[in-house]
């Protein structure tokens, strides 16, 4: 208990002051054109969310594993026997345990340096208001995921920053490419999204019928009971169904997170501002995925079917997104494939059982993968491209942008004493411990080394082509020059945390927010060698980075099947192509065939009685002549009928049938 | 009681029915369609009369009751249908049933 802990009842401050600002900015920006069009609004309101967020975060540090639930019944259905016997209810409400307080501390006080440096960087373009307010609309959204007490709303939130993620994506809606990877975004996260729903369906199917578990309906499907993390009954064992629901879990996550085989939006994703990317495709809604992850491992559990699944993605994506970084030429794309890579090392932590340890890469990557995204803006800002190699020798010019990407690029390649040195080594450290006892993770703990060497060397090769060399290559680059101070605040306190953020776990009460195996960070030998090894690796990363483009060198393109690998990872393993084909092809031809269905078999049987019916009465109108002596014909015809029905067909049926 | 017998009897009046239903349905002239109908409605009188003769005594007088209202019917029938004539003949100037076709379709 401390003075703070009452505050833990109202973390939901912190979405309402942004929605707050979401409602100021969104109704009156447009008449605050002495405010930036409401920036600044959004600026102080997300600064208040923040101050909220720490404190609130400081208070579970102080109380530490406690869970604070907030809830409100919004509906209630009544229990019926045979299916629902205990009732099924919806809840809306707000949890603060270990994870969300510190998802709330690095989703508030990004947001908070991200709406700080927008006031800069995007001061010369139009539709300001609808930036603002729908960026305040995100981290609404974004606040009210992380404090969710139940799955349901959970999804709802979700649904949210996923829309508010469209939104943003499409900032600049009037260019054909951007508006295109806003639908990209939005179509590829909605099949994780399906899943995801999918998965909700299972788990409220195995746990809101009668059997074990079933209060979790009645009690609106929340993550925490009281003080203890609801663990359904069946947790632990390899139920066929309870797998599927956590590979649909999985797949919502793979989408969110960009995780292979969904991983193809998010670099198109970086078509909108680079603040957005900064926020949200980088330190926030990505991380998103992750955190559906551990909040599942937590809460619900995973089957070992599953933990493998999840390893196996997390293993494949890093290395895999690593590799298509590596020859790419646009300074916002290769950190965005570096953005995937790193979201692939949490999730193969969370599936190895060390879910804390990834949740600790998450908090780190959140802070220096930021700090790169706004280093890359502050750039881009300034001489107005994105391709590495126009720029060059940026680093006399720009100093302090310089200084902060190098930070960002050493936190990421991982080295001592950077904040990416110690949860990516607790990353490798666990997974190599989990790998002892699971073979099977060999292969994925392997990946992720290799994704060391690689991650050096493109962030490495990203700064020396920028930042390195004497000027820049195209001599028409205007002369660049650092941002206004609300864009080098952010950038130095960022760098703050990019420094010195893996030291926080070690302080007692911090890592009691990430209570579980491998936080803090133990080194036994083991440990102490495996960090050699990856040191070695990040390393020589560093130095074949060097010697390939430092000083403003230009190392000669490839030749033979070097350049055709070159080819095809530019091309990004034609995973685009072959989806873009899915799309031509298979579903285009599925649609057809529905169409076709529809057409005419639908439309075709309808239309047939139409005809019949059109074409008979039409025959039939003929027999109306208007002439009296047919009609006494018809008459007489319909005599003589019943007369012959009378006297001779009834009673040969009659007889036929064997009666009198 | 007579010379006909009763098959001859119902002979004849099939006979005139007959004979007005070929007239119903040949005949164009309104009042050549009129006799026509006379002609079967009577071949039903006819029936009426005989078997109240055949039947006995006590129902004889029923059969030959309904004869009378029969003919007083038939009466009616005819006084509407000049009516009618008349109002035809009056409208279109001719007394074609086949031209009066306004309510066809």
């Amino acid at each position: 208990m401390s003075v703070l802990t009452p505050l833990l009842a109202y973390a939901g401050l912190v979405p309402l002051l942004t929605f707050l600002s979401f409602v100021l900015v969104g109704f009156l920006g447009n008449r605050l054109k002495g405010l930036e069009w409401g920036g600044w609004i959004a600026v102080l309101l997300s600064g208040a969310a923040m101050v909220v967020g720490t404190l609130v975060a400081v208070a579970e540090m102080l109380s530490p594993g406690q869970y604070t639930d907030v809830s409100y019944t919004w509906l209630t259905v009544p229990g019926s026997p045979g299916t629902f016997p205990n009732g099924v209810s919806l809840v809306i409400g707000f949890l603060v345990d270990p994870l969300s307080a510190l998802m709330l501390l690095v989703v508030t006080i990004v947001g908070f340096l991200v709406m700080l440096y927008s006031i800069g960087y995007m001061h010369h373009d139009h539709g300001l208001p609808r930036y603002y307010a729908e960026l305040s609309l995100f981290l609404t959204a974004m606040t009210g995921l992380v404090l969710a007490d139940n799955l349901l709303e959970f999804f709802l939130f979700w649904e949210l920053v996923g829309v508010c993620s469209y939104f943003l994506i499409g900032f600049y809606y009037e260019k054909p490419s951007a508006a295109s990877a806003a639908k990209e975004a939005f179509l590829v996260t909605r099949v994780g999204d399906v899943l995801f729903l999918l998965g909700i369906f299972i788990y409220f199917a195995t746990y809101a019928t009668a059997g074990g578990g079933a209060g979790w309906a009645a009690s609106g499907f929340k993550f925490a009971n009281g003080t203890q993390p609801f663990l359904g009954p069946l947790v632990g064992t390899n139920t066929p169904l309870l797998t599927v629901a956590g590979l649909m879990i999985l797949g919502g996550a793979a989408g969110k997170s960009a995780q292979f085989p969904l991983h193809v939006w998010l670099p198109d994703a970086m078509e909108g501002p680079t603040t957005v990317s900064a926020l949200i495709h980088a330190a926030t809604m990505v991380a998103a995925g992750v955190y559906l992850l551990a909040v599942t491992s937590v809460f619900l559990g995973f089957t070992p079917d599953d933990q493998f699944a999840i390893v196996a993605i997390g293993g494949i994506t890093c290395f895999f997104a690593a590799t298509m970084a590596v020859v790419n030429t646009d300074i916002k794309r290769v950190v965005a494939y570096s953005t995937i890579s790193q979201l692939g090392y949490m999730v193969l932590a969370v599936g190895a059982g060390v879910t804390m340890v990834g949740m600790y890469h998450l908090f780190t990557h959140a802070f220096f993968k930021a700090l790169l995204f706004l280093a890359a803006g502050s750039v881009i800002h300034a001489v107005g491209t994105q391709d590495l190699f126009k720029m060059g020798g940026l680093r006399r010019t720009m100093p302090l942008t310089a200084g902060a990407f190098l930070v960002g690029a050493l936190s990421l390649s991982g080295i001592f004493p950077f904040a990416g040195f110690f949860s990516k080594d607790d990353i490798l450290g666990s997974v190599f411990q989990a790998a002892q006892a699971h073979p099977a993770y060999w292969p994925f703990f392997l990946l992720a080394l290799a994704t060391v060497f690689l991650t050096s060397y493109y962030i490495f090769r990203a700064w020396f082509l920028a930042f390195g060399g004497p000027a820049p290559r195209d001599a028409s680059l205007p002369t660049a020059h650092e941002g206004p101070w609300v864009m080098r605040v952010p950038l130095i306190v960022l760098s703050g945390f990019a420094i010195a953020a893996g030291f926080f776990v070690f302080d007692p009460a911090f890592a009691s927010l990430l209570p579980g195996a491998g936080v803090p960070p133990t080194y036994t030998a083991t440990d102490l060698g495996l960090s050699a090894v990856s040191l070695g690796l990040a390393g020589s990363g560093i130095a074949l980075s060097y010697t390939l483009w430092g000083n403003g060198r230009i190392a000669a393109a490839p030749t033979g099947i070097a350049a055709q690998m070159r080819t095809v990872l530019l091309n990004r393993y034609y995973f685009k192509v072959g989806y873009d084909w899915i799309g031509r092809r298979a579903v285009y031809t599925v649609a057809r065939s529905a169409d076709f269905v529809e057409r005419y078999v639908i439309d075709g049987t309808i239309r047939g009685f139409e005809k019949l019916f059109s074409r008979g009465s039409d025959l039939l109108r003929r027999a109306q002549t208007g002439i009296v002596s047919d009609y006494a014909g018809y008459v007489v015809a319909g005599l003589v009928g019943v007369l012959l029905l009378i006297l001779y067909v009834g009673p040969a049926i009659v007889q036929s049938m064997g009666g009198g | 009681m007579s010379a006909f017998s009763p098959a001859g009897l119902l002979a004849l009046s099939g006979a005139l029915l007959g004979l007005g239903l070929f007239g119903i349905l040949t005949r164009r002239n309104f009042i050549l369609l009129l006799i026509s109908v006379e002609i079967a409605i009577n071949a039903a009188v006819l029936n009426f009369v005989y078997f109240a003769a055949f039947s006995g005594s006590s129902s004889a007088l029923s059969g030959q009751a309904i004869a009378v209202v029969l003919i007083g019917l038939a009466a009616t029938e005819v006084a509407v249908g000049l009516a009618i004539v008349l109002g035809l003949n009056r409208l279109r100037g001719s007394i074609n049933v086949a031209e009066a076709s306004a309510l066809r379709r």
